[in-house]
């Protein structure tokens, strides 16, 4: 490979030099435009199409469909109407232990609110942005409790995005910690390398079923475990908690591989000598993660953790295939909600739905961004 | 090239000790284990007949159950071409998409990377103004065609004019906020309104189809990882050669690019397997001949219950190929990099 | 990576080759539809293509159509091929589907009316078609627009050898059923030391759940025909879900959760006809399905130790002017035996064929000659007998012929048994048809199987769940336009002024 040889060569012929000299000018557009292009046809027209299909609703006519615009009512009807439960779960008296979660959480917000208030870098526009996230986010919290914490059960919007705290927070930290493992010399990490990523290859409808097969109690491999501890008469996956469980068991088993390779791509780009020179200077494996590693690897972090975020949202194939969103609706994620009446033809429901996800990962993502790309540049 | 240092791979040079070696070993082995338990399961349920696999778990072949090929022959054989279509299609389909979708997103990611973008108000604005009056049209009843033209017409009379006024506008960050926003809307809110923009482009059952909805559906994913990875690239390289009147394409092409060869390998690899494995799309843009594997899958599973012993298979021959691919490239990504910046 | 391809590419040109060749040795006696292809979508089977593909070859030597079935996964063909008329793609000119979709796709006319043809196809004998199937299942507003291939309904499958040997009688009424579940619960049925089921139900979300649970619920809501229909009050379309009957379906149901596998209610049915033909469970409630699978070697232990009965039924049943439970008598209960109403149902329907409007006129003589010739005794008489096809006896015919089923391996017993159990649920005038209104999909699959599985696993109470249900359907009653709603569920019913 020669960087420095031929840069000119390009330049030779005559009738080049105007195509490419105008070429150049226009290398902002060329290189992002075919992108924003593709996606922006293939993400309004959708994107427009089932907002107005969110406010109506399907029906048949001779031939063909017909919408009828009903407003808000898909809206509605989830949140204040008859699918409210199911969307967002019932809430019941609080416990003294959701009081101290609710007050812990709140007292926090309210501090670093309060912070920002005092501290140098306070704007308008960015006083109200937080004040309003705060808000929202204080609405799921209580949400969050409400239903989990006390005696009531929670909806397709809670349970999934207990999914996504979970799911996340556990794949980040397995990923990590595996792709420090193999960064080191160790003999055979080429194995390890290839055998990590396995879980992702697999189509996620396969997953699933593969999960199903796991946690069988009664045929399948994991039946002397179960049966060890007493496990097969009372059917952990008829448990709702157990039942969620064996749904994220599957999704982190399929996406920590996703994390894993990110951060193994983001280590191995690392300048050396910012290592090395730490080592010098004395500092400990543990000092020279917190001081060097990550830091460097935080953009990288960021990155894949928010696309996992949104994709996790997503999630439909395990809770779909291991339970069908049962015991009763337990397991349902937000998506699987969607394609449930969606399957059943209430299309405009169904668009409902995954607009309100829509809003929830948009105010999730804006807000994650906002918090770590700052420190992510600054690092 | 003097100036280049290749190395050899990892970041750690320090000797590790032994008792932090074993560690290590036990936590690499252990998860090792979880991985390739739930594989080994499917290996092993791939040989069952109906009856052991219902009859209670059974581990090891020749020892517990005698092994058989029925289902193995069942899919190569009484399936035969209901299994070799749509593998080739998902071959097809999944390597041109992810070819695509790498290069394409890769220049977006290096653009927002070395660029500075500043879209305005007023170009956004003009654009959403185009965009109501084609609605109109389509909606009050004109062939769409007609409402496309009319929406670009309207766009760039408003962008040369009015839009210029604007000084103020969105930056890189949001162009990149804004590709990825697009993934937040589940695929099951965007499949009808895909297949019908399909159908009216005469293209359903198509691998364009198919390769035009992934490559718009990934390039987001790709943008982001590669944004990042371009970040790490050392800036002093593309100026040096900029200065030697490298052009940009030149200098993403020969610089940039190789040295962005980690990332790429692994952005590949996800592209290639989001694009091999997705569902739901492939089920509405297809009918009988793009049909991709992950409908062979789940087909697996109709009246009868899930048929474990042919989803075993199927799921065993779709990701061998992945698998061969991974091994393969997985020299790209160990390889190390051209690290150490420019000397001179 | 090359190699591998390499091989594909050989392998698939082999197969073409092959193909090809197969292609080419076609005869005709009869070309009257040479050069026509008709495109006939179902799920990917084996059950239901699989007769389709491999009769499609004789068909075409016949009559010179080609025949193309494609398949899609069976939990989304419904969608799928509603989305394909609708947007009026058209990419399919036939589907064998499940004649319950029919309240979907017949109002707004995406379905041929075959009456005629049926009427001037001698061969398709229509007549010998079991009365259920001709006159309510392949029948909308008096029309008919299907042509059946399968019949299906719920019967209750028992081990013989078990009840026998403990001097117990097949399950009258489900307090029978229960009681005999009860006997068996925790004893080992199958001979390999562990604690077995007495009864294994496919209770699982999303699944099969529903149709078990109506199956069990029709024993109390009808009692005077089809005609009377068992969702919806015929004058007012008011759901029948908030009443006595209903409140003792849903116990019956929720008792039986809790006599089977512990795993109950994430098993489909995929999971309890595993475990019946393993021998697992003395007691199952299924489709036709269970008789072939019993009988074969690479699936079941349970050869020959199965018997089948109609659907149990109830003493007492709803009484609508009332809306109280009371006991049968003859008028309440004018098709009641020994005084026990059974209402067998018709879950499902049964896979029928049905011609899309929109094709050409050539193409759809061609689809219907195919489907009447799939559904022809000479054809269909076999068919049903083999496991594999997922075809259950609909014609007199296939009674009478114990030929076939002697042949695929049933004992004479045991083929008397299945059969006759058929046959008594087939010739109920009570036979209970399945719901068949627009968006059945969200009464059914959301609104009632949700509110069943919130009820069993205890997130909700009975009267809640039956609140549930019925302001659910209620709303979606409204919704959609109640008048609308009570034509089309009458005209299921085919009941005219």
């Amino acid at each position: 490979m020669s960087i420095h040889a031929s840069p000119r060569a390009l330049r030779a012929s005559s009738w080049w030099r105007p195509v490419a000299a105008r070429l150049d000018r226009f290398a902002g557009g060329v290189f992002i435009l075919p992108a924003v292009l593709v996606i922006l046809a293939f993400s309004i027209f959708p994107l427009l199409t089932s907002l107005y299909v969110s406010l109506s609703r399907l029906g048949f006519s001779e031939g063909g469909v017909q919408l009828k615009f009903v407003g808000f009512a898909n809206y509605a009807k989830l949140l204040f109407g008859i699918d409210r439960p199911h969307f967002l779960g019932v809430s019941g008296p609080l416990t003294p232990i959701g009081i101290a979660v609710l007050v812990a959480i709140y007292g926090l917000f309210a501090f670093l609110l309060y912070r920002y208030a005092r501290g140098p870098n306070l704007t308008v526009g960015g006083l109200v942005g937080r004040v309003l996230a705060t808000a929202i986010a204080g609405a799921l919290v209580w949400l969050v409790v409400n239903t989990i914490l006390t005696s009531g059960r929670p909806g397709t919007l809670v349970v999934t995005l207990v999914y996504v705290a979970v799911d996340v927070s556990v794949q980040y930290l397995l990923g990590l910690g595996l792709a420090l493992l193999v960064v080191q010399h160790l003999p055979g990490r080429r194995f390890f390398r290839v055998v990590f990523l396995l879980p992702m290859m697999i189509t996620p409808v396969g997953v699933a079923y593969l999960f199903r097969m796991l946690v069988d109690t009664s045929k399948g491999p994991l039946y002397p475990l179960w049966a060890h501890f007493g496990l097969t008469d009372i059917s952990w996956v008829t448990n709702p908690w157990g039942a969620r469980l064996a749904v994220m068991v599957g999704d982190i088993w399929q996406w920590t591989p996703f994390i894993f390779i990110v951060l193994l791509a983001a280590i191995e780009t690392l300048p050396h000598e910012l290592v090395e020179a730490a080592v010098v200077d004395g500092a400990n494996r543990l000092q020279v993660f917190w001081r060097i590693t990550f830091p460097q690897i935080l953009p990288a972090t960021v990155t894949v953790v928010l696309i996992r975020i949104i994709e996790g949202f997503k999630i439909v194939d395990l809770p779909n295939v291991l339970t069908n969103g049962g015991p009763g609706t337990a397991t349902e994620s937000l998506t699987l909600h969607a394609y449930t009446i969606w399957r059943a033809l209430d299309i405009g429901g169904s668009a409902a739905v995954a607009y309100m996800l829509l809003i929830v990962v948009t105010f999730v993502g804006i807000s994650y961004v906002n918090l770590l790309r700052p420190r992510a540049a600054a690092a | 090239m003097a100036s280049i240092r290749r190395r050899g791979g990892s970041v750690s040079t320090t000797s590790i000790s032994f008792p932090a070696m074993t560690l290590s070993y036990i936590a690499l082995f252990a998860w090792t284990f979880v991985v390739l338990f739930p594989l080994y399961w499917l290996a092993v349920t791939a040989l069952k007949t109906p009856l052991e696999v219902n009859g209670g778990p059974f581990y090891i072949p020749w020892r517990d159950f005698q092994p058989t090929l029925d289902s193995w022959h069942y899919i190569f054989f009484d399936l035969r071409e209901d299994t070799f279509r749509p593998y080739t299609n998902t071959v097809v389909v999944g390597l041109t998409s992810t070819a695509i979708t790498v290069l394409l997103g890769s220049m977006a990611a290096y653009a927002l990377v070395r660029m500075r973008y500043q879209v305005g108000f007023g170009a956004i604005g003009s654009f959403v103004i185009a965009l109501a009056i084609a609605v109109v049209v389509v909606v009050a009843g004109g062939p769409w065609p007609v409402g496309l033209v009319a929406g670009i017409a309207v766009f760039v009379l408003l962008l040369q004019t009015v839009a210029r006024r604007f000084k103020r506008g969105v930056g890189n960050d949001d162009i990149a906020f804004w590709m990825i926003s697009q993934r937040m809307l589940p695929p099951v809110a965007t499949v009808i309104p895909i297949y019908i923009f399909f159908q009216q482009l005469q293209l359903l059952d198509t691998w364009a189809a198919l390769i035009i909805t992934y490559t718009a559906a990934h390039l987001p994913i790709v943008v982001w990882l590669m944004r990042d990875y371009f970040q790490s690239v050392p800036v002093e390289l593309e100026e040096s050669a900029a200065i030697d009147g490298a052009s940009p394409y030149r200098i993403f092409r020969s610089i940039v690019l190789p040295l962005a060869v980690p990332g790429l390998v692994a952005t590949f690899l996800f592209v290639l397997v989001f694009a091999w494995n997705e569902y739901l799309i492939a089920l509405f843009l297809t009918s009988a001949n793009a049909q991709t594997l992950p409908l062979t899958v789940a087909a697996q599973n109709a009246t009868r219950g899930p048929q474990w012993w042919y989803m075993s298979v199927l799921i065993l021959i779709m990701i061998g190929p992945v698998i061969a691919m991974a091994i393969a490239l997985e020299r790209y990504i160990a390889k190390g990099l051209l690290v150490g910046a420019v000397k001179g | 990576m090359s190699r591998i391809l390499a091989r594909a590419l050989v392998l698939l040109v082999g197969v073409g080759v092959i193909a090809a060749c197969s292609n080419g040795s076609n005869t005709s006696s009869n070309q009257s539809f040479s050069g026509t292809t008709i495109r006939v979508v179902t799920f990917t089977g084996p059950q239901i293509a699989e007769p389709l593909q491999r009769r499609a070859p004789d068909f075409e030597k016949a009559t010179g159509a080609k025949v193309q079935i494609i398949t899609v996964p069976f939990s989304d063909l419904y969608q799928k091929v509603l989305t394909d008329f609708s947007t009026k793609t058209n990419s399919y000119d036939a589907t064998v589907f499940d004649p319950q979709w029919m309240g979907d796709y017949v109002p707004p006319g995406y379905l041929e009316d075959l009456t005629d043809r049926v009427k001037n196809d001698s061969a398709l004998q229509w007549n010998d078609i079991a009365p259920f199937f001709r006159d309510f299942s392949a029948t909308f507003k008096g029309k008919v627009y299907t042509i059946p291939l399968d019949g299906d309904f719920q019967m209750v499958y028992y081990r013989k050898d078990l009840l026998q040997k403990d001097g117990l009688k097949a399950p009258e009424t489900w307090d029978d059923y229960i009681s005999i579940a009860q006997h068996f619960q925790g004893k080992d049925l199958n001979g390999d030391g562990k604690p077995d089921y007495g009864s294994c139900l496919a209770m699982k979300r999303s699944a099969q759940s529903y149709w078990a649970w109506i199956s069990i619920a029709a024993a109390y809501l009808q009692s005077q025909g089809t005609k009377q229909g068992a969702f919806f009050n015929t004058d007012t379309m008011q759901p029948l879900t908030n009443n006595p009957a209903a409140a003792a379906a849903l116990t019956v149901y929720k008792q039986l959760s809790k006599i089977g596998p512990p795993e109950q209610l994430n098993q489909d049915v995929g999971d309890s006809r595993g475990l019946f033909v393993t021998g697992r469970c003395a007691l199952s409630l299924d489709w036709g399905d269970i008789g072939p699978l019993a009988v074969d070697k690479t699936q079941s232990t349970v050869q020959d130790k199965v018997g089948a009965v109609i659907l149990p039924g109830s003493k007492k049943v709803l009484d609508r002017s009332s809306n109280q439970l009371v006991d049968c008598n003859a008028t309440l209960c004018p098709y009641a035996t020994n005084g026990v109403n059974h209402s067998p149902f018709a879950a499902f329907g049964g896979w029928s064929g049905a011609i899309n409007k929109a094709a050409s006129a050539k193409v759809k003589d061609a689809a219907f000659a195919f489907l009447s010739y799939m559904s022809q005794p000479a054809q269909s008489s076999v068919d049903v007998t083999i496991g594999k096809t997922g075809f259950n006896p609909y014609r007199s015919s296939h009674f009478t012929n114990m030929g076939p089923w002697t042949a695929s391996g049933m004992s004479d017993q045991a083929a008397k048994d299945y059969l006759g159990a058929i046959q008594s649920s087939l010739q109920s005038p009570n036979m209970v048809l399945d719901l068949r209104i627009p968006q059945t999909a969200f009464y059914q699959q959301t609104a009632l199987d949700t509110a069943l599985a919130q009820f069993l696993a205890g997130e909700i109470s009975l009267s809640q769940t039956m609140t549930q249900i019925t302001n659910q359907w209620n709303a979606k009653t409204d919704e959609i336009g109640r008048q609308s709603q009570l034509d089309a569920y009458r005209s299921s019913l085919s009941i005219t002024k």
